[in-house]
């Protein structure tokens, strides 16, 4: 249809006639509300378009979603409403993910570099061509040392198929991006409580305390939980303040918004505890009962901790602690969310331990409107599995032997490692991961890593898009956008635990091959007939075949109808049907469906406690493993932790010369910092996903370039007025970008968002529309492109962040760099960015000396003056 | 007074017996987060630089108290749309039965008299580049999704819509959820001065953004960048 | 980033201020023509205003049709199933033809010298010609919503213009026939007087409206436009021409000459402004 073919006089009989659906009396007569999602129509063609459920995966918060397709197209995306956590709705770039798929600069063949490492010359060859290189490659690298084959990937939601490749190749050799993204907070907590995420039940809350997580733009997980957060704000009337550096929308949305000094929210938390201690505001049953301290210890621990020391370090006045402290303590339910803006510090994990105390010291653990635990399911893995590599790598996912606390790993410091020769390359799998433009230091360290022949012999991109990093590759294998592969998944994005999967909405297009059918192909290279032990590890016909071994044995879903029940409906279990009057998800009687909560307070069945034995402390031992804790006569299963409690005092910290008690740390630079100098924060916002959505375009034109946001008053100071040209100099290099002057940031920071300034990552990423096409662009051409009016892809900061690293957590401490800024002079240039790898190199040196097994880190830790010193602790082997 | 000019402004002036959609946007739980910009982009395929929804922000206050607020846009399916008074071949029009403004591309002769006539800036001109909608170079605007209540689902943007900040139903209907707001809350309409009678309601909205603001005088220069790079693009 | 507002397209682009100035000069053209029954002294611009404002026609209409993003269906304004008589645009567009069909008729009575039927074709041609600047002014003065297009007065000085302009363009064709320009200098004084009047009552409005009008305001009193509307179209424009012509040294050729171009340039300028800064306003909305 050209137009509603109707005239205003004769509507309702087009109503009723339009689409077979509506055949029947027209609903709309009678209906009191529309239905909330679940089908679609053409707007033109006015056709029924097909639904295939999926995961969304444009970010990691893993919402179920459906793919509308028409013509073989998806068209629309949208939340699938049978899931319980997403109810319908995606967010801004999951309502776009189909760029990923059609973007016109998308690589669809195998590719092999033909010209120097990154200039962009490159050749179409064939898959087998593809594969018999690699695998003589492989061959070579296993011969000498299988650890000398290297996988790093960034996400990865393969539901454990990397792990296989790599261990059927026997290398340990595998990284992860964890330590960049949000590691201090997952060590700040799993030791303490056992997950390393809280899930907060902001629905049913009356006061939220949020500690730098931008819950309502990004953060884990931003669309589940900011349906909540909306819904606790106005229809449960809760409070919610915000500690953040610049007025996020979250904090722009808050009841409250505290600005407070970079790092320094581990003393403010500290200090509303000892508010909480001294006022006698605290859950002293649930400290005694759940935790490895008492109130007494914890009472003379936080003594130390007073408001007015606090308003020194942070800048928050002591009475806004005070008052928020006794707000928080005295309102009840309460819940607290921190994501990565206490986390990214040199002290992270102390921050997040602070945070953390809150809601403990007060009970909300695990109530209705509480601090909850997150509520995940798994999936048995096909069999046989390959056993674990014989020897360890230097550095992995979970290991760095200078970070023995960090048990995400600290990949961020690869470089310098491979630079001084104590991680060797022979091949190096890049998968998912973009370093060179995410990671501290950027080009100036990345970008020098990966070109450089010598240290990485042969580097392997697996990739579906030309990133920064795959832009260096030697071979480029297409691997598939999310929207055609098959994934497991399961998030703890709400109170409901929930399996899902990815299914291809098409066939994949080109000749791209996802991911685990890609890497059995090269294992099926390496070992044709089985003779190498490799095949039979990789015995699957396709993604879905795999998907059965997954998925066709978990029980309950078994019954259902296994992997052909979620395919038909994406998500298990379904909890209840999307109420169009209420938006919330109702049971069959109408009521909204109510959460489960108090996990910790499970009892144990008696045939648990067959063969069981209770310790002193109560911890129940089974096996050699503790299942559970003995309070008041009865057995719970208490929270996975060691001892089944939660531990305040983490024993394993102060064997390595760490605080075991929640304390506090200042940045040593920021202590000594000039009147001129700065701290430059950066931070995500709400249309863009790290590096990977420059190039889809409805989000692109939403937002597209990233002036740094600089105080009015500071902004005065330095005589700069929005618009204008500005250096930002650090340690490690300089910038020049465009000034945005608000009133909404610490007149002590400047904040520059993330996702911007792209060099590579295909023509409208940068800009670079009117060229040609790349010789690894094969995506067909969008005559919208020809639309796009904006003509600035700003500035990305990474070139002049130091790589540092948190001596506990692990973590990048992305949110302390120094920086001096000035108005630009007659030689800068908008976009120029320098990083210089002997200065990184220096600031990674410098920042070691903080680990455990560095000279800063005793006089960082004075209270642990009895430790006996790094060789006391031989370093335990996983 | 006439029986006519009793009636408050929220009421239909449509038949009664008849629907009449309205959308509540309640600002309060507005996150800004332009999912409903994009799904509306996707729905209709609609091309860069043109929009049917949009979510401009404000950001007030002096440090440190400072907040931002949104306020979703869209075309309001005014009772009384000056569009369709100035389209000379009634190539937009209202449907009675639900209150839709609507446009026959067929017809339209792209004469931008409708545009000039709103006073919202709903309406824009389609270009001639769209990835797969033949449908070019014609008046377009917001439909209220006509072709998804017509099959009984909310519009788009409502259906995404994460703060649950939209909600789209029929006024006429005593039952409906826009009914039971427009009732318990206080509503705003955009520039009611225009006379044009909005069926777009909002809860909490700011003077700071609903306003043409005097802050336009200071011309924040980055905004400026921006704005002399779309007017390059559109040869203003 | 910044303080994020989505912009907007305008609706009509600088085409149609050219437009607006060809009609204008067309309907003062027919106005003299017609004046030349009724005046003695404009007699020897009979034929020349006739033509000249049928070539205006054919120019205005190419530019009207062209500024459609579909031309091709101009013709569905004549289609009497489609048209909708709320709309100026319609009205304006039947009085176009209108105007087109009398105007040829009149020129034929012309060169046929029939004296009675040229009398009674300049009569309707004239009362159809001034429907061109009311329909054009009030095609503005309709949208309530944009400050200075909104003024009521927008009619009556699109009327005034058209009388300034196209006394210019006859006081450019008049040559050295003493007669006519005596009368041409007149026209032109006292219309170019009466659009200064206007443009200072419209300007006054527009400062002291709400915030949407003052921004108007300053758009068009600085920057670019505040050199075409201040600048051109009010001081070198209106005022000066006005002042020139009421001196006694307005009666000499040349300053007819140098006023007529000068009013020319300020008709151009101030539809210009008139008509994009108000929209350049509502970009911002
Ligand atoms: N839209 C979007 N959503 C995403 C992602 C994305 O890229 N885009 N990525 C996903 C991923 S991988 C992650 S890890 C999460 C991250 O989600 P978040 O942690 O919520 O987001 P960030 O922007 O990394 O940082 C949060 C905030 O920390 C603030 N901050 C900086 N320093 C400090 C400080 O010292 N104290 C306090 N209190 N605040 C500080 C920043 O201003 C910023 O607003 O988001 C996930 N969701
Ligand atoms: N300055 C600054 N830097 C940051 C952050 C910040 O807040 N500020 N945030 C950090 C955080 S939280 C994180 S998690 C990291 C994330 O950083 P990374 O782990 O590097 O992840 P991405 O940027 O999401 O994408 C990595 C690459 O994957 C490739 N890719 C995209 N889609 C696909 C696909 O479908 N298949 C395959 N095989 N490859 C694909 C693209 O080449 C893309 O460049 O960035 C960190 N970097
Ligand atoms: S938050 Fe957005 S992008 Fe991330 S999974 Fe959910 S819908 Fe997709
Ligand atoms: S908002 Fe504008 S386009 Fe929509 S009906 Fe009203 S006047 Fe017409
Ligand atoms: S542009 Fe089209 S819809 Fe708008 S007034 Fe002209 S003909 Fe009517
Ligand atoms: S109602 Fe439909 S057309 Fe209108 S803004 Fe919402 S999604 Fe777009
Ligand atoms: S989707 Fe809803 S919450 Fe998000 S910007 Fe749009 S109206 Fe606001
Ligand atoms: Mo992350």
């Amino acid at each position: 249809m050209q137009t509603p073919k109707v005239t205003r006089r004769t509507f309702l009989k087009v109503s009723a006639t339009a689409g077979a659906a509506a055949a029947a009396a027209p609903k709309l007569l009678t209906a009191m509300e529309a239905d909330l999602g679940g089908k679609d129509f053409g707007p033109v063609s006015g056709a029924e378009r097909k639904a295939i459920p999926i995961n969304c995966h444009v970010c990691n918060i893993q919402d179920g979603a459906i793919a509308f397709v028409e013509n073989d197209r998806v068209v629309k995306l949208e939340g699938n409403p049978e899931h319980v956590s997403t109810r319908g709705r995606l967010c801004a770039k999951g309502n776009a993910g189909m760029w990923y798929s059609y973007d016109p600069d998308r690589i669809l063949y195998p590719l092999k570099r033909v010209g120097a490492r990154g200039e962009g010359k490159w050749k179409r060859i064939t898959w087998d061509e593809a594969l018999t290189e690699l695998a003589g490659k492989l061959d070579a690298a296993i011969k000498e040392d299988p650890n000398t084959v290297f996988l790093k990937y960034g996400r990865n939601r393969t539901g454990g198929v990397i792990d296989r490749f790599m261990h059927t190749l026997g290398s340990d050799s595998i990284l992860n991006h964890t330590s960049v993204c949000e590691s201090s907070k997952k060590i700040g907590m799993e030791p303490t409580w056992g997950p390393d995420i809280e899930t907060p039940d902001f629905a049913n809350t009356k006061y939220v305390l949020n500690f730098g997580s931008n819950v309502l733009e990004a953060s884990y997980f931003h669309n589940p939980l900011s349906q909540r957060v909306t819904e606790g704000r106005v229809d449960n009337h809760m409070k919610i303040v915000t500690f953040d550096v610049r007025l996020s929308n979250t904090a722009g949305f808050s009841d409250e918004w505290i600005p407070v000094y970079p790092a320094t929210d581990g003393a403010v938390a500290l200090a509303m505890g000892h508010v909480i201690l001294r006022d006698e505001l605290q859950d002293s049953d649930f400290i005694q009962t759940w935790t490895n301290v008492s109130v007494k210890e914890l009472k003379d621990h936080y003594k130390q901790y007073t408001p007015e020391w606090a308003e020194k370090i942070s800048g928050v006045p002591a009475a806004t602690i005070e008052r928020i402290a006794r707000e928080f303590a005295t309102t009840k339910p309460a819940t607290l969310f921190t994501y990565r803006g206490p986390a990214k510090h040199m002290y992270g994990s102390y921050n997040e331990k602070a945070c953390m105390m809150l809601p403990i010291m007060t009970g909300n653990v695990e109530k209705q409107g509480g601090y909850c635990l997150p509520r995940g399911m798994g999936w048995p893995q096909p069999q046989p599995q390959p056993p674990k590599p014989a020897k360890h790598a230097y550095m992995n996912n979970h290991r760095h032997p200078h970070y023995p606390l960090a048990g995400h790993g600290v990949g961020h410091l690869l470089p310098f490692h491979i630079h001084d020769g104590t991680v060797r390359i022979n091949v190096y799998f890049t998968y998912q991961d973009n370093p060179v433009y995410t990671n501290p230091g950027a080009r100036a360290v990345w970008g020098k890593l990966l070109k450089d022949e010598k240290l990485i012999p042969y580097f392997v991109s697996m990739s579906s898009h030309m990133g920064e990093e795959t832009a260096l590759a030697d071979l480029i294998l297409p691997d598939c956008p999310y929207l055609e592969r098959w994934e497991p998944e399961s998030m703890p994005n709400s109170l409901w635990p929930w399996l899902g999967i990815r299914q291809p909405v098409h066939k994949s297009l080109g000749e791209s091959r996802e991911n685990r059918v890609l890497m059995r192909d090269i294992i099926w290279k390496l070992d044709p007939d089985g003779k190498r032990g490799m095949k039979q590890f990789w015995n699957f016909k396709d993604g879905e075949d795999y998907m059965r071994h997954h998925f066709d044995n978990v029980p309950g879903l078994k019954e259902a109808g296994g992997l052909n029940y979620l395919k038909q409906h994406g998500v298990w279990p379904i909890y209840g049907k999307l109420n169009p009057a209420t938006g919330k998800v109702s049971d069959k009687t109408g009521r909204e469906i109510k959460a489960e909560y108090g996990l910790f307070k499970k009892e144990l069945s008696a045939a648990d406690m067959m063969g069981a034995s209770v310790d002193g402390r109560g911890t129940i031992m089974k096996n050699g493993k503790a299942i559970g804790v003995k309070r008041n006569g009865r057995n719970y299963v208490g929270f996975p932790t060691g001892n089944r409690l939660i531990n305040v005092r983490i024993d394993e910290w102060a064997k390595y010369g760490f605080n075991p008690m929640p304390t506090f740390k200042r940045i040593p630079w920021h202590e000594t910092m000039k009147d001129d100098e700065l701290v430059l924060t950066t931070f995500k916002l709400n249309v863009h996903k790290q590096s990977r959505t420059a190039a889809v375009k409805w989000l692109a034109e939403i937002a597209h370039s990233n002036p740094m946001w600089i105080n009015t008053e500071t902004a005065e100071k330095i005589g700069v007025k929005t618009g204008d040209l500005v250096r930002v100099e650090s340690g490690v290099g300089y910038l020049v970008t465009k000034a945005y002057v608000t009133e909404g940031i610490h007149p002590k920071t400047v904040a520059i968002p993330t996702g911007f300034g792209h060099w590579e990552y295909g023509r409208l990423a940068t800009l670079k529309l009117k060229g040609k096409k790349g010789d690894g662009s094969h995506g067909e051409e969008d005559p919208d492109l020809n639309n796009v009016w904006w003509d600035d892809k700003g500035v990305h900061p990474n070139d002049i962040i130091p790589a540092m690293a948190d001596p506990i957590g692990g973590s990048q401490a992305w949110y302390d760099t120094a920086v001096k800024v000035t108005k630009a002079g007659p030689n800068d240039k908008y976009g120029d960015s320098h990083g210089d790898w002997d200065k990184h190199y220096a600031y990674f040196k410098e920042g070691m000396r903080y680990a455990y097994t560095g000279d800063m880190h005793r006089k960082m830790h004075p209270e642990m003056a009895s430790w006996a010193g790094p060789d006391s602790v031989k370093h335990e082997e996983h | 007074m006439s029986e006519e000019l009793r009636l408050s402004p929220i009421e239909t002036r449509g038949v009664a017996g008849k629907k009449r959609y309205a959308m509540v946007v309640d600002t309060r739980r507005c996150i800004g987060c332009m999912a409903c910009q994009v799904a509306c982009k996707a729905e209709y395929d609609t091309p860069l630089g043109v929009n049917r929804t949009w979510v401009p922000y404000k950001v007030v206050g002096k440090y440190p108290n400072v907040k931002k607020h949104f306020l979703p846009r869209l075309c309001n399916h005014c009772d009384d749309p000056p569009c369709v008074r100035n389209c000379p071949v009634e190539a937009t029009f209202k449907v009675e039965d639900g209150g839709f403004v609507l446009q026959r591309y067929e017809r339209c002769i792209g004469c931008r008299s409708c545009m000039a006539a709103c006073p919202y800036n709903a309406r824009f001109m389609l270009p001639s580049h769209r990835t797969y909608t033949p449908i070019t170079n014609v008046v377009d605007k917001c439909t209220f999704c006509f072709h998804r209540v017509t099959q009984n689902l909310v519009p788009a943007c409502v259906q995404t819509c994460i703060g649950r900040s939209r909600v789209f139903g029929d006024l006429n209907d005593p039952n409906s959820e826009v009914s039971y707001l427009v009732a318990r809350n206080a509503t705003q309409v955009l520039r009611p001065e225009e006379g044009t009678k909005p069926y777009v309601f909002y809860i909490g909205a700011d003077r700071n953004t609903t306003e043409f603001g005097r802050d336009a005088y200071l011309r924040p220069e980055v905004m400026e960048l921006e704005r002399s790079a779309f007017k390059n693009h559109f040869k203003i | 980033m910044g303080d994020y507002v989505w912009f907007h397209d305008v609706s009509w682009h600088a085409t149609y201020a050219i437009y607006f100035f060809v009609i204008g000069i067309l309907a003062g053209l027919s106005f003299l023509s017609y004046g030349s029954w009724r005046t003695p002294a404009l007699r020897p611009l009979r034929e020349k205003a006739a033509y000249g404002s049928l070539v205006m026609l054919a120019i205005g209409g190419i530019l009207l049709i062209a500024d459609l993003s579909q031309p091709l269906r101009f013709l569905y304004v004549f289609n009497p199933a489609y048209l909708n008589l709320s709309s100026p645009l319609a009205w304006g567009a039947l009085n176009i033809v209108a105007f087109g069909v009398c105007s040829i008729l009149y020129i034929l009575a012309l060169r046929k010298g029939d004296e009675a039927k040229g009398r009674l074709f300049a009569t309707v041609t004239a009362l159809l010609a001034l429907g061109l600047p009311v329909y054009t002014g009030y095609d503005l003065t309709v949208h309530q919503s944009r400050p200075v297009w909104n003024t009521p007065i927008m009619p009556v000085l699109f009327v005034a213009l058209a009388i300034t302009s196209g006394s210019a363009v006859g006081s450019l064709l008049a040559g050295a026939n003493v007669e006519a320009q005596k009368v041409l200098r007149q026209y032109m004084l006292w219309s170019a007087g009466a659009v200064a009047v206007i443009l200072v009552s419209i300007m006054g409005t527009t400062n002291y409206g709400g915030s949407a009008s003052e921004l108007t305001f300053m758009i068009m009193t600085t920057g670019t436009m505040g050199i075409l509307f201040v600048g051109v179209g009010f001081l070198a424009g209106s005022v000066a021409p006005a002042v020139m012509l009421y001196a006694p040294m307005g009666k000499s050729q040349s300053v007819l000459v140098i006023s007529a171009l000068l009013i020319l340039a300020g008709s151009a300028a101030l539809r210009y402004v008139i008509l994009m800064a108000p929209q350049e306003v509502q970009t911002l909305y």
